[in-house]
Formats: C-alpha cells, structure tokens, sequence
C-alpha cells in the first residue's frame, strides 16, 4: 500500500518537474543578442570588422603568451560617457624570454629586410610597379611599429589596461585598409566562423567550464 | 515660475510614449501642479483622444506658429483637470511644418506659468524628434522589454546624449509582463537597465486596463484601482522628487501554483 503511494506521489511530481524544465529560457538569447548588436551599433564595426580586429589582437598577443584561441571574450562596457573595451582571454601558458625573443627577432628581420626592398625599390624609381607594393608595405611597416612599441611592456601578463589604445590604433587601420583587403577577409571567414550562433553556443559552455576549472585552481597560473 | 520641459520619447513606435504622456501629465496635474502637455507628433496626433479632448480642439500648434492665434487660445483646458491642458497638434501637417527654434520659444513661452511642460514625441530620430529635443532640458525614454524596442531606446539615449541642452534622461519601462519574467521569457527590469545602463524613473506592467481607458477617452491613472496606473502615479512622485520604491510586480500565486509548490517543495 505504500509502495503505490510512493510510486503515485513520485508520478505527480516528475510531471510538474518536467514542464518546469521544458520552459524555454529565450530571455538570455535575447540579452546576448542584443548586446552584440549594441556593441556594433555603439562603435560603428561591422561584424566582419570585429572578427578582423578579433584575429589580429590574438596573432599581437600570441607573440608574448600562449593563449585559448577559442575563448577570446571582447566586448564593450558602457560607463557614463565614457566607452571601455573589455578584452578577456584565458592564458594556457606563460612563453618564457627566450621563446618571446626569439620571435621578436625572427619579426626584426623581417622588417628590416622589408625596409632594405622599398628602399631598393624606390631608388630604382620603377613607379609603375611599385605603387601597389610600397601601399602594402606601409600598411605591414605599420603594423610591426605598432606592435614593436607594445612589446616593451607586453610582457605583463595582465592583459586588459594596456588594450584600449592598441585597440584604437587597429580599428583605425581597419577602416582604412578595409575596402581594399578583400582578399583577406575571405581568407579569414574561411578559417572560422565566429559570428554562428551554434559554435557561439558551444563555446561558451566551454568558456564556462573553463572559469570554473581556473576557480579551483585558484589564479595561481597567473603568478 | 519656471517650469521643467520633459520631453517623452522612444525611438520606436508603439510602445506607449502618447499613452504614458497622457498619464503622468494627467498625474502631476492632480497633485496640484500647473501642466501643458505639447502633441508634437504632427499628422499623426493622438494625445487628443486619450485625454478625451478630440472634440474640443480649435487651434493647433501650426496655428500657433504661423501666428493665426496665439499661445493661450491653443491651449485646451481639462475640464475635469483644470490644471491640465493640451496643445494639439495639427493633423492635416506634417513634421516640417513647425521648426525646432520656433517649438523652442512655444516651450519658453509656456515655462514662465507652468510647473510642468511634457513634450510628447513622435517615433522615429527624424525632424519631428529633434523638435521636440529642442526645448527640452530633461527627458524621459520609454521602452519595453523587447529586442527592438531596447536597441532603439539605446539609439536614442546615444543621440540625447549628444544634446547639451538636456541635463538628464531617465528609463521608463513599460509594458513589462511579471509572469513572462518569471518564466524566462521575457527581459527582466534588471536586465534591461543593465544594457542600458540608465537610471529607472518606473516600471509600468502591461494592463488591459490602457486600451478600457483609451476607449473611455479618460487616462488610467484615474482607476484608483488599476496597477498601471499606481505605477504611474509613482512616476509622477519621482518627478517631483519623492523617493518612492518600485511597484512589486512578482505574479500572485494561482490555484494550480500553489500545488505546482506544494509538490516541488515537498521534493526538496
């Protein structure tokens, strides 16, 4: 006799748990929604654009530690009147000097060898051909300058102050050279689509477990 | 006596600036103040018939403007509400019909003998909004818990901002559903101020009550009983200044809850 009011009172309530559970939760895609497309709004980037930026501040970064890729969190916080860019990714692990070093001079290199090819090029005055190459060249000296300038005190491992005026230097760029890097765009969304919603999805269930795995650790990885 | 020009504006349309225009105007009329409610939404006014005046308009603010009348003739007094009165926009006009320095000086003009002067704005961030930003020094945003609605009060929140002659703006939200909150369903109070990042001047639920009382020509906040209308006397308080705590919304507890409870409690 008990064992069928058990059973009864068991019945009834899995049933009132199950629609608790089937209840919809579309108020949070709502939220993540609409903060994306306020951040687009609010700062005048295109989708493309700030998945553009988003590579670039990975490929600057990745120079001085190694990061998950995946879990790049940027956004954009709103404080009086005043715009913060919010940059958050975990570090997988601290590069040591030599490791940063070595790459920094491998980019030296590069650049100097870069600059020894415009100045031929240029002393050659062969203009028909050099006005593409030289426009592109600047854009890469560019870029190498602006990062040259954050590798001083990039070593940090605090990521988030330093970002805003880098961040600045780069959507600058970005709006510049935009119309003309088509090629590189189509590069770049073959490699990942971030903007999907699916992926999105997954990767923040990720992203989660991920902050709670750091929690037990505690953020002695940082030191 | 000067007066405060609160301009009411949304951004999108629909989701209830006339209708909360006509509201707290009506209830800062009744705890004694002196109010002009201004129509700006030119062609497509409506203020008129929520406050149940349609029938007595004579003269318009284009009327105003192109001098075929002046001020104090414009102004449709409440019967009901002898503080209370209208200038109505003008229906066969459109948006560029008044200019924003000219509604500017219709403001000045109104300030010098009335507490409070509620400039009621068309949708949209066209002509017709930055008319009636002009003579405003406050304004009110008023959005609901939707995707589109937030987006653009956040646009117009961008655009008032920019605006030196308004000293500050605050969130109205409205239209919010508690049972769709609790659910999930919906964006909650806290949710929305957060995106927005904006102060709350008061919440007002979804009542059916609105369309009763615009059917009635008669605002709600005269249904002593009616939540949306407490909520909007509330509104009016803030505006004068009182501290008054937000209206509890939280779903009251059906039959079928209860047992809903009952069971799930009895689990833990």
């Amino acid at each position: 006799m008990k064992d069928i009011f058990a059973n009864l009172y068991n019945k009834v309530v899995n049933f009132f748990h199950q629609t608790d559970e089937k209840q919809a939760n579309t108020k949070n895609d709502a939220c993540n929604r609409l903060k994306l497309v306020l951040m687009q709004d609010r700062t005048n980037l295109t989708p493309a654009i700030m998945d553009r930026m988003r590579k670039e501040l990975i490929e600057l970064l990745s120079k001085y530690m190694e990061l998950d890729r995946e879990l790049l969190d940027l956004s954009f916080e709103h404080e009086d009147e005043q715009m913060a860019l919010m940059l958050s990714i975990p570090v997988v692990r601290a590069k040591n000097e030599d490791e940063i070093n070595e790459i920094l001079a491998k980019e030296d290199e590069e650049r100097k060898k870069l600059e020894e090819l415009m100045n031929s090029e240029s002393s050659e005055g062969d203009e028909e051909n050099s006005v593409d190459n030289e426009a592109s060249d600047d854009e890469n000296q560019e870029q190498t300058d602006s990062e040259e300038e954050n590798s001083e005190e990039g070593e940090e491992q605090d990521v988030k102050p330093e970002l805003t005026d880098k961040e600045k230097a780069f959507s600058d760029e970005e709006e510049e050279n935009s119309e003309d890097d088509s090629d590189d765009d189509e590069d770049d969304e073959a490699d990942e689509e971030i903007d999907n919603d699916p992926t999105k999805t997954k990767k923040e269930k990720k992203k989660e477990k991920f902050f709670k795995k750091k929690k037990e650790e505690g953020a002695s990885q940082e030191g | 006596m000067a007066g405060r020009v609160i301009v009411i504006t949304s951004g999108k349309g629909g989701v209830g600036k006339t209708t909360t225009s006509a509201n707290i105007g009506t209830a800062l009329a009744k705890l004694g103040n002196k109010v002009v409610l201004i129509d700006t939404d030119i062609g497509l006014r409506n203020l008129d018939l929520l406050l149940g005046l349609e029938n007595r308009i004579v003269y318009t603010i284009v009327d105003v403007v192109e001098e075929r009348c002046k001020l104090k003739q414009a102004l449709v007094k409440d019967k009901k509400n002898p503080n209370l009165s209208l200038l109505a926009a003008a229906q066969t006009r459109d948006k560029t019909s008044v200019t924003a320095e000219q509604l500017k000086d219709i403001c000045e003009q109104l300030k010098k003998k009335n507490d409070f002067i509620l400039v009621d704005c068309p949708a949209g961030i066209e002509q017709g909004f930055q008319n009636a930003v002009a003579g405003a020094s406050e304004a009110i945003v008023v959005t609901t818990p939707e995707m589109s609605a937030v987006r653009d009060a956040d646009r117009i929140i961008g655009l008032l901002e920019a605006k030196e002659e308004i000293e500050s703006y605050k969130l109205l939200l409205n239209r919010v559903r508690p049972q769709l909150i609790e659910q999930n369903d919906m964006m909650s109070v806290e949710d929305v101020c957060e995106i927005l990042s904006t102060e709350l001047i008061g919440v007002i639920p979804e009542d059916t009550g609105i369309i009763t009382s615009t059917n009635k020509g008669e605002p709600i906040v005269n249904d002593e009983d009616a939540l949306a209308g407490k909520a909007y006397r509330n509104v009016a308080h803030r505006i004068m200044g009182e501290d008054i705590p937000l209206l509890d919304l939280t779903p009251k507890e059906t039959f079928l809850d209860k047992i809903k409870n009952f069971f799930t409690k009895g689990k833990v």
